[in-house]
């Protein structure tokens, strides 16, 4: 069945091919992943996706100096609303003590649950809520959100009354206080915990951040009212915002730059830099940060005002609610918000492009790299059987005492035998050259580097069966290369093309058409897309290569044994 | 018992091409000849000797076995020259010999050395480089090395000068002093006259005669060109009653073919006669072939 003296002369007669084509592919290799690897071809990819971070993170930014600033000036105003009417909230604690103390006697006991108590809370708050006499102060509010701000408020006396066992100390100026910024901060919460990806340490530390800004708002309120600045004015009017406009603006600001500092100030130390250094880099960002968030409140709050004059111009009564949602979309955009759709988009492709895998994966593995391997496996194929059989020189092998069979399955075991050392080889080549360019941390990892090597020798594994069978099937090295060959090189070629179709290359050079070509081509099996994308796809196409190459090599071994030769 | 043993074997490639209903046998020991013009069909009969070529109608047994179905029982008698030279893509001849005897599983080389000597070749030279005449020594050299009992040589003196076709024509006798069987084809006539013991001529695919060389040694009657001097002696002769086969007055000459009988008879009347010189025109192989195609042509005439 083997034949040891036929696989020498095989490999006598083909070394220096294979010795060429195996040095060459393997130099070609370790330049395409070493060099390049050297040069950083990422770089323009990670500068384009850092433009994408950073205008993200321009964009939160914004937005946070926007919602600091709103809540700043809404905290203003409802103190200011709230503040001379404080009398009242005496009379809506001592009603909800009332009540607790009815159900306590109603239940024949002391102390009431926590449970119990959000009951009464709810109950109560529900029931001032919609009490005419007290609605009436507050104009403008929903009763559902009357009657929860009734329950922060309730919640904020049983605190400080430690559940109204010491009502001497209820302070209604501090309940308010705690009720209101505990309600901003939950509302924060609530709102960061609903968007994209936020983690609860995110959301809790916007609630803190909400609850700050109100404390100091409301403190900043007291402040110029003892100071007498704001007696007279009415709360609301534009007198009043001119005062305050200004202050929030500086106090978002610096809000937003201490914020930025700290933050940054911890990375760079735990990202191991010196204090000092640490220092500079989180001042300088802290310094810029600033400034974009000025830009965007000064840019809100100019939204505003024009929009609200050209509304007044036009005898309307101006949307507050519409416009300011509109003012803050349009003070929060980034550099990609103010780009036209198709660009942005093809910008971000771009960014996302995986250069690496394209030129190591999809230009070398299936299209360089494949290239002398299959002039190779063609030529080769070709001289083991039909080129044999062509010259006659196949006519000393079978005057000897050896079998058709023995013939077939020697040349078939060095035609796999001498690509599977070829792919050894690169594959050796490729993982010391992954390994020099940084292992693991390289764009393309060991696992991904060996799933290419396999990808590709299967691919020649099948071809190789494709052109062994052509070459047992014919006579005549014309046809054996003409068929064999000629279909492989048709698969190359439509792989080239089909390139310009396929999903590896970027939108903006993509001619979608061209995919049809990949349609053509047997290389389509080796789906390196699939292995970096670490789908599963490319194995049951890895089965498939397998199979074409198994059934191919049976088929040329037994029709080699039936038919008529020219010897 | 016939060592090779061809029976009814046709393989017809259409158009008139091809071998039809080939009958031969071939005893041990025996040097068959198989001649024929290009294109005759020398080469397919040969093919299916050597199991390459599989029959459509009939079969060839080598020792007893089917040369197809038990084609490499039949390879362990038989050494081969195939009729077309092309070596496998080996460098020297040196090394295409220990790649063949390595095949052949074959250890000693005395005997390739001795025929390498005969011949005059030498292995060490560039196989792509070595003209034709080496190419068909080295081949020569690579099939007879085994020592096996049976040759089949397709044409084996192509390309080889004419004192190198003597040796080779010295080494088949070789061969046949040990008792091998040797099945040789070739279009050239005296060499097969030297060597064989019977000669079969293929023509269209069909075999035309199988001839023993001893009858054509030893033919019943003998042909004789005779000149006169003078012409009276020429004109005197024409009238006996010897038959005459050619007649050409201009030289005062005639051929005459008399049984073998009658030499002496005709001996003696020639002393008669004033002889210019005599000489016997031999019998070859050549003419007996031209007799039996003069004579198929003249039965198909007659068919028609």
């Amino acid at each position: 069945m083997f034949s040891k003296a036929l696989f020498k002369q095989s490999m006598k007669a083909h070394w220096v091919k294979w010795v060429f084509v195996t040095v060459a592919t393997c130099v070609m290799l370790a330049i395409v992943i070493i060099v390049l690897g050297n040069l950083g071809i990422n770089d323009i990819r990670d500068s384009l996706k850092n433009i994408f971070v950073q205008a993200n993170q321009e964009s939160t930014v914004k937005e946070q100096a926007v919602d600091g600033y709103e809540l700043y000036n809404t905290t203003v105003d409802t103190y200011g609303t709230f503040s001379p009417m404080i009398s009242m909230l005496g009379i809506l604690t001592t009603g909800y003590q009332g009540a607790i103390d009815d159900y306590q006697a109603s239940l024949g006991t002391d102390s009431l649950t926590e449970e119990q108590r959000q009951s009464v809370r709810e109950s109560y708050a529900q029931e001032m809520a919609s009490n005419p006499l007290i609605s009436q102060f507050i104009e403008g509010m929903d009763a559902e959100t009357v009657k929860s701000f009734f329950v922060y408020i309730f919640v904020s006396y049983d605190t400080m009354t430690n559940n109204g066992t010491d009502t001497a100390s209820a302070d209604n100026d501090q309940i308010l206080i705690n009720a209101y910024t505990s309600m901003v901060g939950d509302m924060a919460y609530a709102q960061s915990i609903a968007e994209e990806g936020a983690t609860e340490e995110y959301a809790q530390s916007r609630a803190e951040g909400s609850k700050e800004i109100a404390n100091a708002a409301i403190t900043e309120y007291k402040a110029q009212a003892s100071a007498g600045t704001i007696t007279g004015i009415e709360v609301g009017s534009e007198q009043f915002l001119a005062i305050f406009n200004p202050l929030a603006n500086d106090y978002i600001n610096n809000y937003i730059q201490d914020e930025t500092y700290n933050t940054i100030y911890q990375e760079n130390i735990n990202n191991g830099m010196s204090e000092s250094d640490a220092e500079l880099n989180a001042n300088e960002y802290a310094v810029m940060t600033k400034v974009i968030a000025n830009t965007a409140i000064t840019t809100y709050q100019f939204w505003i005002d024009e929009k609200v004059s050209e509304a007044q111009e036009n005898g309307e009564e101006p949307d507050l609610t519409a416009i300011k949602a509109d003012a803050r979309l349009s003070a929060s955009e980034s550099i990609s918000d103010q780009m036209p759709e198709s660009v942005a988009l093809a910008l971000t492709e771009l960014g996302n492009m995986d250069i690496y895998g394209l030129i190591i994966g999809s230009i070398f593995y299936r299209i360089a790299g494949l290239l002398l391997p299959m002039v190779f496996v063609i030529m080769t194929a070709n001289s083991l059987l039909a080129g044999q059989v062509d010259s006659g020189s196949m006519a000393y092998v079978l005057s000897t005492p050896t079998k058709r069979r023995t013939v077939t399955i020697t040349q078939m075991v060095y035609l796999v035998v001498a690509l599977f050392a070829m792919y050894l080889l690169l594959t050796v080549t490729s993982v010391i050259s992954v390994f020099i360019v940084g292992g693991n941390n390289f764009a393309i990892n060991y696992a991904e580097i060996l799933l290419f090597n396999a990808g590709a020798f299967l691919t020649m594994f099948a071809i190789a069966g494709f052109c062994y069978m052509c070459s047992s099937l014919f006579n005549r090295t014309k046809y054996s290369l003409g068929i064999g060959g000629g279909l492989t090189i048709f698969s190359l070629v439509c792989t080239i093309l089909g390139l310009f179709g396929s999903s590896v290359v970027p939108s903006a050079m993509r001619i979608s058409a061209m995919d049809f070509f990949n349609y053509l081509s047997i290389i389509t099996l080796f789906d390196t897309v699939s292995i970096m994308n670490g789908t599963l796809d490319y194995l049951w196409k890895f089965a498939i290569l397998l199979g074409i190459g198994i059934v191919t090599f049976i088929i040329g071994v037994f029709r080699f044994e039936k038919k008529d030769l020219p010897l | 018992m016939a060592v090779i043993k061809i029976n009814h074997l046709t393989k017809d490639y259409g158009e008139g091409r091809g071998i039809f209903d080939i009958d031969l046998s071939v005893e041990k020991g025996e040097v068959f000849g198989y001649v024929g013009t290009n294109g005759s069909g020398k080469t397919t009969t040969i093919r299916h000797i050597m199991g390459f070529l599989k029959a459509q109608l009939g079969n060839v047994e080598v020792m007893g076995f089917d040369s197809w179905k038990d084609s490499v029982e039949v390879k362990k008698f038989v050494s081969y020259i195939p009729g077309e030279i092309a070596f496998p893509d080996l460098r020297t001849g040196t090394e295409f010999l220990k790649a063949q005897a390595e095949l052949l599983g074959l250890k000693n080389m005395d005997y390739a050395n001795y025929l390498c000597e005969k011949l005059q070749l030498d292995t060490s030279a560039n196989l792509k480089r070595m003209s034709k005449g080496m190419k068909q020594k080295t081949a020569i050299v690579a099939a007879l090395m085994a020592n096996k009992d049976i040759l089949v040589l397709d044409e084996p003196t192509t390309g080889l000068d004419p004192l190198m076709r003597e040796t080779f024509l010295e080494i088949i006798l070789e061969e046949k002093e040990k008792g091998k069987t040797i099945f040789m084809s070739s279009h050239m006539f005296d060499e097969l006259e030297d060597t064989c013991d019977r000669v079969a001529m293929i023509q269209n695919g069909h075999i035309v005669d199988i001839v023993s060389m001893t009858d054509i040694y030893n033919t019943p009657t003998k042909t004789y060109k005779i000149e006169f001097t003078n012409s009276t002696d020429f004109k005197n002769f024409k009238h006996t009653r010897y038959k005459i086969i050619r007649v050409q007055p201009q030289y005062n000459q005639v051929t005459v073919n008399i049984p073998n009988a009658d030499i002496s008879k005709l001996m003696k009347s020639l002393t008669k006669y004033k002889l210019k010189y005599i000489a016997e025109i031999e019998y070859t192989l050549e003419n007996h072939f031209k007799d039996v195609l003069k004579k198929m042509k003249e039965e198909s005439k007659n068919v028609q």
